[in-house]
């Protein structure tokens, strides 16, 4: 089998970014994945939304590059992903809900965010046809968006075999290679791979491969169901999220994506831990009923599809970024919180230029490091 | 265009409603669904898709695909579930539909929680056999179809069936034994019956969706167990052309003509010679349409031998090793082209034959319906499957197989009970392909009536050995089973009664008479006629040959049976060959003089939905390294309303045909939703009306 300098395990959100930012800086790189081609593991679950307005330093910082790359996809790199400058509207409906909303607006605009308190006309007018009675107003962030995870995927994927990478699929990852404490070798069902550098980014099985370096790192997914609707000519932007909980579950959220499809999900509480990924009974009756209360002319939309994704959480609700201590070459890039698609992008820059060339942004690696306290709370999850 | 009259199928006059489509006041059946209605108003161009304003018409008919739908008050829904009501104002779709500003807000409510023991997806044959087998046995049941009636397809099937008489009624026909199957279900107290109702997802938490679309409801059932009955879908074909209206499946064509009686078409081509494509041109006929022909790539009829020859003796051509080149029209179907194949099913484009039709039959084959049964297995639910969910076979075989598998299901959830190994074997004999094919010659010796039983080929069926009132037809014991040749010896009184029941029309009746050289010939006859005693018609022979003519003496119809027995006097010496009446002239039958296409195969389109083409696919398999179906959802194959139905079973002959190894190929997920189901159902807003 052919040597490479680094093999990138999970060919997701996060892995096949990384891919091709590491072979356009001269490095040989293969994606190894034990599904059958790029995308299938939680990338195709994602529902879409790209933001920067996080409440945290560093995912705001890599939101912002995330955002940065998807813009240049099309005019510099030739790939439409289908991305919409929609922005992400948050309406209020109670004094709670508002208040708490604003209180956040500080601390975002102190990290440069673009987002806004706007009135109810406001709000309708981007929305039309959302439930005046009770609307108070919401935050608007017009600078996120949201794209096609399926197409951003597949750009990247395309980008990379051009810049030659490899990729190996239907290969699951069994093991290492170390000497001296330090890489030699990957493992897997399919024979060795001779190689330097390892990056972990397998999203919810992240935490299976960092134990194989002795690294336990609390990555506990937990999983969301989503659906997706018939088409119909677009009459909204915005991500719209709803964040006032009911007896079942937290928030929800949706937007009109460039197919013209409206796309769905929602956080069940209790959490649902684990990795199953059957669709469940629960969801549609759910979801639906809080979407029609929110934007009743939705009872006449047809749901097309429904699935179900895993969210691989963090107890501080940040990714897992950084060099492992103990094994030279071996590098974590796990714990995405279900933002994977939001932040792989941003991240693939920065671990590429710290692999490559040992420049590190600090901030970033500081707050997202694995050997971080995880006791902190993520504000605006 | 409706149709008057029709030798099987009575015709109901209806209500009249008034309609109008895009403006224009017409009047169709209330009741009917409203694709019928367009239809039979002439109207086959339904939507205009987004890519490339492509004109787009009924293709399934049977719910699954979308393909059907329109604008009806102002929503998009599908045209062949919708019955038509007074004043609907219907719409052709372009492109996305305008979701209406309706606001105001409604109360929704959580679904209605039911319970089973056993829940049964599909009322079809097998799915009520099933049924009653395990509601005589005390289980719970609940039985669930899609649609307004019980009986599945049987509804379709105006022909006899094949089979044995004591276990699946053969030589009754399809419809009247969905009825007598539906008696079965609806008398049994514990089976309880949920038509309208479509199971859209069977959840990993023990539970179906369903939704019953009249009621706009959405309903939730826990069961222990699950049959899934859900039958199977047409399969297609990918072809230039073959997204015009006008192309369309051939259980589409039977929902038309045979349950809506709606005159489709004037005239068809028909791909595929299995019993599928053969019974749709025997229906085709008997609905006054014209049929210019039948072909299949394969070097043989796949089908009934006795079914293939009654289509030839009836004037169509059967045209084996040949395929379809290309379909073309301004928006719909209008000329169909055909040419044979070389070894590698290659077509030989200078053997290019057009004909000018306005439909194309598509009927070339069947793939089981069997995404429940996975999920069911996913869930770690006890599930079978039985019917053409599990083995694509005859609706005789279904109703013997759903019965095994309700005992089945009855010992899986801690019934002690067996199966009668005599089940499953006649199950196993009901599914056979058809067998050897013998030659018999026959001979008219002595005075008196004798059945000259044209039967050559070893198929499942006995009831002309059921129905002999001298008990004379006899199987042969070659194999033992009803697999075996009928043969006559002993008495024959004339009675007729072998010839009104044989399926494949297969059997005459013949008597030497006083004046020397001449015979009298009884003939079953499944058509309108006028024929008066001596009027002349053109006999056929066995496979079609032209026989000349013969005089007729008398016509009989018998009602119970709704055949004529047309009694002729004919030579002698034809008496043992003549089997047929020829019903369609042969001009019909010729192809334009100059074939007239251009062989564009690329343009095929593969997913219908989002209208994705055989080019397309080979252009990403080039640009990128494809070996997984759910690769394709980037160009958006499946991506649509209906969820890969139709092209997740065409796509991997693409693939292999661009290059990637058969072995290699790893297939979609499927995830639910079955059908689209609006929220105001989901969330039970209470909307709906029986």
């Amino acid at each position: 089998m052919k040597t490479y300098d680094i093999v990138v395990i999970g060919a997701g959100s996060v892995g096949v970014p990384l891919a091709y930012r590491l072979a356009v800086r001269g490095l040989r790189v293969l994606v190894v994945d034990k599904l059958s081609s790029v995308g299938q593991g939680q990338n195709k679950a994602a529902i879409g939304g790209i933001r920067a307005t996080h409440s945290d330093r560093a995912k705001i910082k890599v939101g912002n590059a995330s955002l940065d790359v998807v813009r240049r996809l099309l005019p510099e790199y030739g790939q439409d992903v289908d991305y919409i400058e929609g922005g992400y509207l948050f309406p209020a409906y109670s004094e709670e809900i508002a208040q708490g909303l604003k209180n956040l607006l500080p601390l975002q605009k102190s990290f440069g965010l673009n987002i806004n308190w706007i009135g109810p006309d406001e709000v309708k007018d981007r929305c039309p046809g959302i439930l005046a009675e009770g609307l108070l107003g919401g935050t608007f962030s017009p600078e996120d968006g949201h794209l096609s995870s399926l197409k951003m995927i597949g750009a990247f994927h395309r980008l990379a075999c051009q810049a030659g990478v490899d990729f190996l699929f239907n290969t699951e990852v069994v093991g290492f290679d170390l000497e001296k404490g330090k890489i030699q070798a990957v493992l897997t069902d399919k024979g060795k791979i001779n190689c330097s550098h390892v990056v972990n980014a397998a999203g919810a099985y992240g935490r299976e491969i960092s134990l194989m370096v002795g690294a336990d790192l609390p990555v506990y997914p937990d999983s969301h169901e989503a659906g997706v609707t018939e088409p119909v000519k677009r009459f909204f932007l915005p991500m719209l999220v709803d964040i006032a909980p009911d007896a079942q579950s937290d928030n929800y959220y949706f937007y009109q994506n460039a197919e013209e499809q409206i796309v769905f999900c929602i956080t069940p509480r209790p959490k649902r831990m684990g990795t199953d990924r059957r669709s469940t009974s629960e969801f549609l009756p759910m979801v639906i009923p809080r979407m029609l209360n929110l934007y009743p002319r939705l009872r006449n939309l047809k749901v097309r599809r429904v699935w179900r994704g895993l969210y691989p959480m963090t107890p501080d609700g940040k990714p897992i970024v950084g060099f492992d201590q103990e094994v030279d070459g071996f590098f974590h890039a796990i714990g995405m919180c279900g933002q994977g698609l939001m932040l792989g992008p941003g991240l693939a820059d920065m671990i590429a230029l710290a692999i490559a060339e040992g420049q590190e942004d600090e901030e970033v690696f500081a707050d997202l490091s694995p050997y971080r306290d995880f006791s902190g709370e993520e504000l605006l999850k | 265009m409706r149709i008057t009259k029709h030798p099987v199928l009575d015709i109901q006059e209806g209500k009249r409603v008034s309609f109008t489509f895009d403006g224009q006041p017409l009047v169709g059946k209330e009741g009917e669904m409203v694709s019928s209605a367009l239809f039979a108003n002439g109207i086959r161009t339904f939507s205009i898709h987004a890519v490339g304003d492509a004109p787009q018409g009924l293709f399934c008919a049977n719910g699954q695909c979308a393909q059907c739908t329109v604008i009806i008050d102002g929503l998009p829904v599908k045209s062949c579930i919708t019955p038509l009501k007074e004043g609907m104002e219907i719409k052709t779709l372009v492109h996305h539909p305008e979701l209406p500003a309706d606001d105001q807000w409604r109360p929704s409510q959580p679904p209605e929680e039911l319970s089973c023991q056993v829940l049964i997806v599909g009322a079809g044959p097998s799915g009520i056999t099933s049924a009653v087998e395990l509601a005589d046995l005390g289980f719970s049941v609940i039985l669930v179809d899609d649609k307004n009636h019980l009986g599945g397809k049987l509804v379709l099937q105006t022909h006899k069936f094949f089979g044995s008489m004591a276990d699946c009624y053969a030589g009754t026909r399809g419809t009247d034994i969905g009825k007598i199957l539906e008696d079965e279900a609806r008398s049994r107290e514990n089976i309880t019956i949920m038509t309208s109702s479509t199971v859209v997802g069977i959840y990993s938490d023990g539970k179906a969706g369903i939704y019953q679309d009249r009621l706009e409801k959405y309903v939730h059932v826990s069961f222990e167990g699950l049959i899934v009955a859900t039958g199977a879908r047409e399969r297609s074909l990918v072809f230039p052309g073959n997204d015009l209206p006008g192309v369309f499946g051939a259980g589409a064509f039977q929902t038309l003509v045979n349950r809506d009686l709606v005159k489709s078409s004037d005239r068809v081509l028909i791909v595929g010679c299995g019993n599928v494509g053969l019974i749709g041109a025997y229906h085709a006929l008997q609905a006054g349409i014209e049929v210019v022909g039948l072909l299949d790539i394969a070097p043989a009829v796949t089908g009934y031998k006795v079914h293939a020859d009654k289509i030839k003796r009836m004037g169509v051509p059967i045209y084996l090793n040949h395929t379809l080149i290309g379909v073309k029209g301004d928006g719909k179907v209008e000329q169909a082209t055909i040419a044979q194949v070389d070894e590698n099913w290659n077509p030989l484009v200078e053997t290019a034959k057009t004909f000018a039709v306005d439909t194309v039959l598509i009927a070339v084959g069947l793939s089981s319906a069997d995404e429940f049964y996975a999920s069911g297995i996913e869930g770690g639910f006890p599930v079978l499957k039985t019917g053409d969910a599990n083995e694509i076979a005859e609706a005789s075989s279904a109703m013997m197989g759903g019965r095994i598998i309700g005992r089945e299901m009855a010992g899986l959830l801690g019934s002690d009970v067996t199966i009668p190994p005599e089940w499953s074997e006649k199950a196993e004999i009901l599914k056979s392909h058809p067998g050897e094919v013998f030659e018999r010659s026959f001979e008219l010796l002595g005075k008196g009536w004798k059945p000259i039983i044209h039967c050559h080929q070893e198929i499942p069926c006995n009831p002309c050995t059921s129905v002999c009132p001298q008990d004379s037809i006899h199987l042969s014991d070659r194999t033992g089973t009803i697999m075996d040749l009928p043969e006559f010896s002993g008495k024959c009184i004339g009675c007729g009664f072998c010839v009104l029941i044989c399926p494949g029309l297969a059997i005459t009746l013949a008597r030497r008479v006083k004046d020397e050289g001449l015979a009298e010939l009884v003939l079953p006859h499944e058509f309108e006629h006028d024929y008066e005693p001596g009027d002349t018609v053109h006999l056929r022979g066995l496979e079609g040959v032209d026989l000349g003519e013969g005089i007729v003496k008398a016509a009989r119809y018998n009602k119970k049976h709704r055949t004529s027995l047309i009694t002729l006097e004919v030579p002698i010496e034809l008496a043992t060959e003549a089997v047929g009446i020829l019903v369609q002239d042969e001009e019909i039958t010729k192809p334009l003089d100059e074939a007239d296409f251009t062989y564009l195969p690329d343009n095929a389109i593969v997913c219908r939905c989002e209208r994705v083409t055989v080019g397309e696919i080979k252009e990403f398999v080039r640009e990128n390294d494809v070996t997984d179906i759910n690769q394709l959802k980037l160009p958006r194959l499946a991506m649509g309303a209906c969820g890969g139905k139709t092209c997740l079973d065409l796509v991997p002959r693409v693939l292999m045909q661009a290059g990637v190894a058969r072995e290699e190929i790893h297939p979609a997920t499927h995830r639910p939703l079955t059908v689209e189901v609006p929220m105001k159902a989901l969330a039970n807003l209470g909307g709906g009306h029986e």
